[in-house]
């Protein structure tokens, strides 16, 4: 029966080979673990911009005055010219944004806010959905009164953006990221 | 060789537990790079369809671009772009006139222990509402409801409003509105699935009389320059209430006197979710020819409107006095709501409790069919979508003087479409 038997291996070499297999994998992991928060979060730190037609009489607005736009509190920039809401259509990081910080609601809640305020007639129409930042950069400079949130990095050169609390994007204190 | 096996043990299983439970850090990326990728894309479409419309216009050596009317204009840039900004454009384009349909209906069970009362299910109202923009500035709104009886199903217009904007501070609108008397009557209307719970409170109930709940004539709104109170208002001149004290006067009034509505309210920006209102109401009633009763009702509310928690409370005051005898009454009735949408579950679950309570004297003619109430209301609201949920409710009440409590177990499904 003996023959038959596989040779064996001491324990200790084993144990020794296993051990280093082990702690190179676990140290890859935790530095995998370790180098991914920041790379996720450089990522998040870009800013979003709040782009207004050119002719919008508006240069700058605190947090609770751009809710109070985008919740349809105020609909006119002024008497001649309506707001007109440019919102992303749903899985986009600007989406996700507006809904955390403008409006803190999920998505279920902002679909059915906006029901409500038309079915209280207090708005005709509800926010304009766009598909992309491109799309959201051509309609925000066609349309008379209109506002988007743009990522900061995809905003058009010589598009009006506004300042938030009077902050414009990629500055200290800028409160939409 | 104990110590050396537990280390490789917990080597071992470290590593296969991070390497099994996905962490946000993980999924993340993950959801920005298809997001990326979805752009790119998105990108490459565009150049692709630019490259398609060169190509034909090339061929035909033409290049039509008319804009639609009533299309928002555009900038001009390049002529491939144009085309493509119009595309999309006419997506978001606004028309004129614009209607819009949605339907609000529900389901009920209930169940009490009330003598004679019969348990059963029942259709709530089925509502259809419409709302147009007729211009930038013109809007109409409307409301029907449609509520079974039992030989027939009757048909009411709840609201009809033609509104003129002027500015954010001046909003004109002729109609027939929903009284804003307190915030509930004015913010939920009849669309059940609006409401966290399966009915409104018995002080302005559809179909009482303690507070009309309906308005025809004119109002003006908007929003009161003040700052960081956040200020707003609603000033309305109508018929009132018809010689049915719980009709409004939609065919004409009952009398040459127009009653009249007031409400001012603030919504502070920075306390977002908070709105503090008050209201008057003043109307002349006339319930038949040579009866006539002065009436004035004030109101006051307080609500907070987001979900963690939601706070809705009212209070209101109606004094009636009888212009042949100068007897006067005064009948008060409140109610406290409290909701919380709970986390778990995908915040699916909302249980909530309101005590309401009414006082009315019993010698007031004009109020005969209210009774005193005090009751409280236990529940949960279960959405099953963003467009259905399910209600489930216990109440205890006690309707008029010395009458004994009722328990009562209501469902109720509703829902828009």
């Amino acid at each position: 029966m003996e023959r038959f038997s596989r040779p064996r291996l001491p324990f200790d070499t084993l144990m020794t080979a296993n051990w280093k297999l082990a702690s190179q994998a676990l140290l890859l992991s935790w530095l995998c673990l370790a180098l991914a928060p920041p790379l996720a979060a450089q990522r998040h730190d870009v800013d979003i911009a709040v782009v207004v037609h050119p002719d919008t009489p508006i240069s700058n607005l605190t947090l609770p005055e751009v809710r109070k736009v985008f919740l349809g509190d105020r609909q006119y920039w002024s008497s001649n010219i309506p707001v007109v809401l440019l919102i992303r259509a749903p899985v986009a990081r600007e989406r996700d944004v507006v809904l955390k910080i403008i409006y803190q609601m999920s998505e279920s809640q902002f679909k059915q806010y906006w029901i409500a305020k038309i079915f209280r007639a207090e708005s005709a129409t509800a926010p304009k959905v766009v598909y992309s930042n491109d799309m959201a950069n051509q309609l925000v400079t066609a349309i008379p009164g209109a506002i988007a949130f743009i990522d900061s990095k995809d905003v058009k050169a010589g598009a009006k953006v506004l300042r938030v609390d009077g902050h414009l994007p990629g500055e200290a204190g800028y409160p939409l990221r | 060789m104990g110590w050396r096996r537990l280390r490789l043990l917990f080597l071992m299983l470290t590593t296969s537990a991070l390497a099994q439970s996905p962490t946000p850090a993980d999924s993340e990326p993950t959801v920005q790079s298809l997001l990326l990728r979805i752009q790119q894309m998105e990108k490459r479409i565009n150049e692709l369809e630019d490259h398609e419309r060169k190509q034909m216009a090339s061929a035909a050596e033409t290049s039509a671009t008319g804009v639609q009317p009533g299309a928002v204009t555009a900038k001009p840039l390049s002529e491939t772009s144009e085309h493509a900004e119009m595309s999309e454009t006419r997506e978001t384009e606004r028309r004129f006139p614009s209607l819009q349909i949605r339907g609000f209906g529900d389901v009920d069970f209930s169940a009490t222990d009330q003598k004679g009362s019969i348990s059963g299910f029942n259709l709530g109202q089925l509502v259809l509402h419409l709302a147009s923009p007729l211009s930038e500035k013109v809007s109409y709104f409307g409301e029907v409801s449609f509520t079974a009886q039992p030989s027939s199903y009757e048909l009411s217009v709840e609201r009809t409003i033609i509104r003129y904007d002027y500015n954010d501070f001046f909003k004109l609108s002729f109609g027939k509105y929903h009284t804003p008397i307190g915030y509930w009557n004015a913010a939920f209307h009849h669309g059940a699935w609006l409401q966290t719970t399966i009915a409104r409170p018995e002080m302005i109930k559809f179909g009482g009389t303690f507070i009309p709940t309906h308005f025809v004539g004119l109002e003006a709104e908007g929003n009161i320059p003040s700052g960081g109170l956040g200020l707003g208002y609603n000033v309305g001149l109508g018929n009132g209430r018809s010689s049915f004290l719980s009709k409004a006067g939609d065919s004409g009034d009952s009398n040459d006197n127009r009653a009249w509505v007031a409400n001012v309210y603030a919504r502070p920006p920075r306390f977002y979710g908070f709105q503090v209102g008050a209201s008057v109401y003043r109307d002349k009633l006339t319930p038949k020819p040579g009866q006539n009763f002065g009436e004035w009702i004030t109101a006051a509310d307080v609500v907070w409107t987001k979900e963690r928690p939601e706070f809705l409370a009212e209070f209101a005051n109606v004094h009636h006095r009888d212009e042949f005898t100068s007897i006067t009454w005064d009948s008060q009735a409140f109610y406290i709501q409290l909701a919380y949408r709970l986390p778990w579950q995908q915040s699916k679950w909302k249980p909530y409790y309101r005590f309401e309570h009414i006082h009315k004297p019993e010698t007031d003619p004009t109020l005969a069919d209210v009774l005193d109430l005090s009751g409280s209301t236990l529940g949960v609201r279960y959405d099953i979508t963003t467009y259905a949920a399910f209600k489930g409710e216990y109440r205890n009440s006690r309707h008029g003087v010395g009458e004994p409590r009722v328990n009562g177990a209501f469902f109720q499904t509703a829902f828009t479409f």
